[in-house]
């Protein structure tokens, strides 16, 4: 396989989709010209990228839930619900994962046990197996744009058919879509296989249907510094935009200090930007999306109701364009559709208080330059070690632990960077092994951890993780020893 | 006395890998031998892994809802494989979406599991039912 950041010749993108589309028998209703004629017949209210867009200018922050059950009629009942009585201004299509991991027999079979104990045996919504025109009857029984949302390591049979079935949005990446989602794909598998995506996603912007695209910000959603996700995002970008992707959402996981939230929020659109104007992809429109907190939850409703609400907090101040909102059934599972839609209420309220609001501070600025000078270290670093080729310096990033995700699955993660909580609940690199910060940075995280330390008497260590890990289903947000 | 081995894992095409680190560093802890799988486990992968190291127990997590798929019929392929009286537990968000529990739990015990925990189950509940089903004593801590 020779990867390079490359825009793929149509001569290797339609070698590759005619083998794609034969990998499930769904695959022969993808007729491009036809697929493009729908997305143009469709009002332009649906229409992911132009709703962010127009969000982006009037500084508004959107909402949108995940959801996906089995069969199409229950989802569609589903969707309806949260877009009529959660009030959500995007919708999503959650994919389960067993399409996420391209099982599609194992799917049916969730399918044929779904209709016979009338209860979704699936997490997700099995788009392959429905094809092409199951995902149609969702896009014309809504009047809200609809994203798919999934996790998929190989997701080109997936976005053909998800493009041509009329969503308008598609997360993921070959970074965030492998490292915390899978096992044993090399990460060259994945970046190769997510170029097709992208350009896939950059034909359709050619013939002038605009699709947007959002790299999975929150990785494991498990102490992630601000700054590793944050670079990972604006790769993720860099790379879509080099296939023609031409609308993307880049998107951050609440660690949970406000001001750090805030600060890595505001600091991710801004570099995404920068970094895509000094490439030279001028006219791409970037939006941001801030998931609220991804950890443990309370079980309690209640409870569950105020960690809703901290995340809201975040993204309203942060004037993220878009916030993915959590429901107060997390700590079970998959939520009802009552309880989906109570998440997204309760989210509505809190921005709609917030959303005049400006957090300005001097803690605020300095927090900025801290994430602003890591991020940019690592996203250098990885075009450097690629010679000035961002595919092949992703590559060797993950390889040699410059991109290090804590938590991951993924057996080609270097998995030696240790992130642990600072006093104020700020997540910081407590161990940076290979992730190369400059020195003062550095020692500005060990500073913080040691202030920690010496607050809680006892060592920085690997259980101050494990507390940190379990520290917001037992009610707070740092762990600190009994 | 031997330590009681323990083979765990996150069955099926789930991903959740946080948690099973955590159990591993808490059943160690716990005096226990453990023999992570981490995640995407197949069930025979933890079949051949209890022959492998002559398990006592399996631990299977599931954490995304496929629990009930993934989990169908590990009991009969461990009776085949001849771990015929090996313990097997199942914990974790087994079932799609927010069901009684008691439910769930029959369910389960009918597919042949020993225990069945729920969701948010701490570490501590899940090592006091080992220690009771292996006749163990717990282990008196120092402080």
């Amino acid at each position: 396989m020779d990867i390079r950041n490359k825009k793929l010749s149509d001569d290797e993108f339609y070698g590759i989709r005619k083998e794609i589309l034969e990998q499930w028998p769904t695959g022969k209703d993808v007729d491009f010209d036809e697929a493009i004629e729908y997305h143009k017949s469709m009002p332009e209210t649906k229409s992911f990228s132009r709703k962010l867009s127009a969000a982006k200018k009037e500084r508004k922050t959107l909402i949108q839930p995940r959801a996906g059950v089995a069969l199409i009629d229950e989802h569609i009942k589903l969707l309806q619900y949260l877009q009529d009585k959660g009030e959500a201004d995007l919708l999503p299509t959650t994919i389960d994962s067993y399409t996420r991991q391209n099982r599609y027999e194992e799917a049916e079979v969730g399918i044929k046990e779904s209709i016979h104990t009338q209860k979704s045996m699936l997490n997700g919504f099995p788009a392959v197996n429905h094809g092409v025109y199951g995902c149609r009857q969702i896009i014309e029984n809504l009047d809200t744009p609809v994203q798919v949302r999934h996790g998929t390591p190989d997701a080109r049979l997936l976005t053909e058919i998800c493009y041509a079935g009329g969503f308008t949005s598609y997360e993921g990446g070959g970074i965030s879509y492998n490292i915390p989602y899978a096992k044993d794909v090399p990460l060259e598998r994945t970046i190769y296989d997510w170029q097709y995506v992208d350009r896939l996603t950059g034909i359709y912007e050619e013939a002038g249907v605009s699709i947007n695209r959002e790299p999975y910000g929150p990785l494991t959603g498990t102490l992630v510094p601000p700054s590793m996700s944050n670079a990972v995002a604006i790769i993720e970008a860099l790379l879509a935009a080099e296939q023609g992707v031409k609308n993307v959402t880049v998107g951050y996981g609440q660690c949970g200090n406000l001001v750090q939230d805030v600060a890595a929020l505001r600091v991710l659109e801004e570099l995404t930007e920068e970094y895509l104007e000094k490439y030279g992809y001028e006219d791409v429109t970037v939006t941001s999306v801030l998931h609220q907190w991804m950890g443990g939850f309370p079980q309690d409703e209640a409870k569950a109701f105020a960690v809703i609400s901290w995340g809201s907090s975040v993204a309203a101040l942060a004037k993220a364009t878009k916030v993915i909102v959590k429901t107060p059934h997390e700590a079970i599972g998959v939520p009802t559709m009552e309880a989906n839609a109570q998440g997204l209420r309760c989210t509505k309220q809190a921005i709609s208080l917030l959303a005049d609001q400006e957090l300005k501070s001097s803690a605020l600025e300095l927090e900025k330059a801290i994430i602003k000078g890591e991020t940019c270290a690592i996203v250098d670093k990885t075009f450097e070690l690629g010679m000035g080729d961002l595919a092949l310096g992703v590559i060797r990033a993950v390889k040699a632990g410059v991109i290090d995700i804590p938590f991951a699955p993924s057996k080609y993660n270097f998995g030696k960077m240790l992130p642990a909580r600072d006093h104020e609940g700020a997540v910081r690199y407590l161990n940076t092994a290979h992730v190369p910060l400059p020195q003062e940075l550095i020692d500005f995280n060990r500073g913080k951890i040691e202030h920690r330390a010496k607050m809680e008497k006892r060592k920085a260590s690997f259980q101050m993780v494990i507390d940190d890990v379990y520290a917001i289903s037992k009610g707070r947000l740092v762990g600190k020893p009994k | 006395m031997d330590k009681k081995k323990l083979v765990i894992g996150v069955i099926g095409a789930d991903v959740h890998a946080v948690g099973i680190s955590i159990l591993q560093h808490a059943f160690e802890d716990a005096g226990f031998d453990v023999t992570n799988l981490g995640v995407m486990v197949s069930q025979e992968e933890y079949i051949s892994a209890a022959i492998e190291t002559g398990a006592d127990a399996i631990m299977v997590s599931s954490l995304y809802g496929h629990g009930e798929l993934d989990c169908r019929g590990l009991r009969d392929k461990c009776n085949e494989a001849g771990l015929k009286d090996i313990l097997l537990y199942v914990g974790g968000n087994i079932v799609v979406g927010k069901q009684p529990f008691n439910e769930v739990e029959k369910r389960f015990k009918a597919m042949g599991f020993d225990r069945v925990f729920g969701p948010g189950t701490a570490p501590e509940t899940t090592i006091a039912a080992l220690y009771e089903d292996f006749g163990m004593e717990a282990p008196k801590t120092e402080d």
